[in-house]
């Protein structure tokens, strides 16, 4: 450990982000892609912040039927977060509504035989109330839809599930915060990598060519600079700023054309 | 009759030698995957709940590799590596964006598994480091998976 500290010491402590994962580069044969956190990592941290009324975030409608799959993708997305945020609420009924719900999707993108296992399993814990084994399933759903989309080379799908994630918990997270603002609770926007990832993501999608994915591309755009703003704290205006265009983007997402 | 001994002598010989190098041959990231999940085992009970989504490959003895993660300053992380490869020696580490040390001293490393700790003292991007410090293999399967609470 301590010559990689060295090392850093030799390119200087001043390094931008850049050069220091250009020096992590140097160091290591490669710097793999960001990780998506799951929706529940945030919604975790922010719960630590203060009690936070879960419910009046819940959202149990049905949402369209899509047919285009990139469309489809982004919706499962935004379901299995909200089922991470009905978990949080301890509401049992919606999160069987979602468990049905994501099966539903899933099959529609044609990887549905790789959750029913899962769906059963969220619907059960939820009827035993047993929260932590629904965060498991939750988890394990996203993970299955997206390694049977991967075996199918559809690894642009999958992208998509999670950037509908994490645009649904962007939107409750703002939310959240702009209700009762704290400074430790805008700092949790500070995700300015995790934006270049989805943003290099989408550029890879041309064939994509829908009216929401262009959408979204904009929407990062204008997010991008907001949070990208080093060790600065992001002051309430930003956390509502994002919060309207994320809530927008969250509306296209669930509405049918 | 001699020369049904010599084919039966061969074809042993390279049995004996398939089932030597079996697990070289069949052994994967899976298998990394479920050593790291025994390192990360204890934790579940303390509350950490373990992702499902994991990070895997194989390395040459010193090789390292860095895997970039958003880390969100409440919670606490913990990182577990493992590999299959009983007799090596593997390590990880956890830096900030400033290529900081941001670990926690109860961080460990035992064998052919090892495990770091860290309490975000920032939201942001850190960069994890994972090494074959020493292997009898070539290359040598990895897979970190990890907690959070």
């Amino acid at each position: 450990m301590m010559p990689f500290i060295r090392f850093f010491k030799t390119v200087g402590v001043l390094c931008g982000f850049a050069l220091c994962a250009n020096a992590i580069n140097q160091l290591s044969t490669t710097v793999e892609d960001v990780v998506v956190p799951l929706p529940n990592e945030i919604f975790g941290a922010l719960n630590k912040l203060g009690t936070v009324n879960w419910r009046a975030h819940v959202r149990s409608d049905k949402g369209p039927n899509l047919t285009e799959r990139p469309r489809i993708a982004l919706l499962l997305g935004t379901v299995i977060a909200d089922g991470f945020i009905a978990v949080q609420a301890e509401d049992a009924e919606t999160v069987k509504n979602i468990g049905q719900r994501v099966l539903t999707l899933a099959k529609g993108i044609g990887v549905g035989n790789s959750i029913t296992p899962h769906a059963k399993a969220i619907i059960e814990a939820a009827d035993k109330r047993n929260w932590n084994n629904v965060r498991r399933e939750l988890d394990r759903t996203q993970n299955s839809v997206q390694q049977a989309m991967n075996e199918v080379h559809d690894e642009k799908l999958s992208q998509l599930v999670s950037l509908g994630g994490w645009l649904r918990g962007t939107e409750v997270l703002t939310s959240v915060v702009n209700e009762h603002f704290s400074a430790d609770g805008a700092e949790l926007l500070h995700q300015p990598d995790l934006l270049s990832y989805f943003q290099k993501r989408l550029q890879g999608m041309p064939e994509f060519d829908l009216p929401i994915i262009h959408e979204i591309e904009g929407a990062l755009v204008q997010v991008k600079p907001l949070i990208d703003i080093g060790d600065r704290r992001i002051p309430p205006e930003t956390v509502k700023k994002v919060n309207e265009i994320t809530t927008r983007i969250g509306q296209g997402i669930v509405t049918k054309d | 009759m001699n020369r049904f001994v010599k084919i039966v002598a061969r074809a042993s010989s390279l049995l004996l030698i398939l089932t030597a190098l079996q697990p070289a041959i069949f052994a994967s990231v899976d298998d990394a995957q479920s050593f790291a999940l025994q390192a990360a085992e204890p934790y579940v009970k303390q509350g950490f709940q373990v992702r499902e989504d994991y990070w895997g490959g194989d390395l040459g003895s010193g090789e390292k590799k860095a895997v970039r993660q958003q880390l969100f300053k409440g919670n606490e992380y913990w990182f577990w590596l493992g590999t299959e490869v009983d007799k090596a020696k593997v390590s990880v580490h956890v830096y900030d964006s400033d290529g900081k040390l941001a670990e926690e001293p109860d961080s460990w490393e035992k064998g052919h598994f090892a495990a770091a700790h860290v309490i975000p003292k920032a939201t942001g991007s850190y960069f994890i480091i994972v090494s074959v410090e020493q292997s009898p293999e070539e290359r040598t399967h990895w897979a970190l998976v990890y907690g959070f609470r």
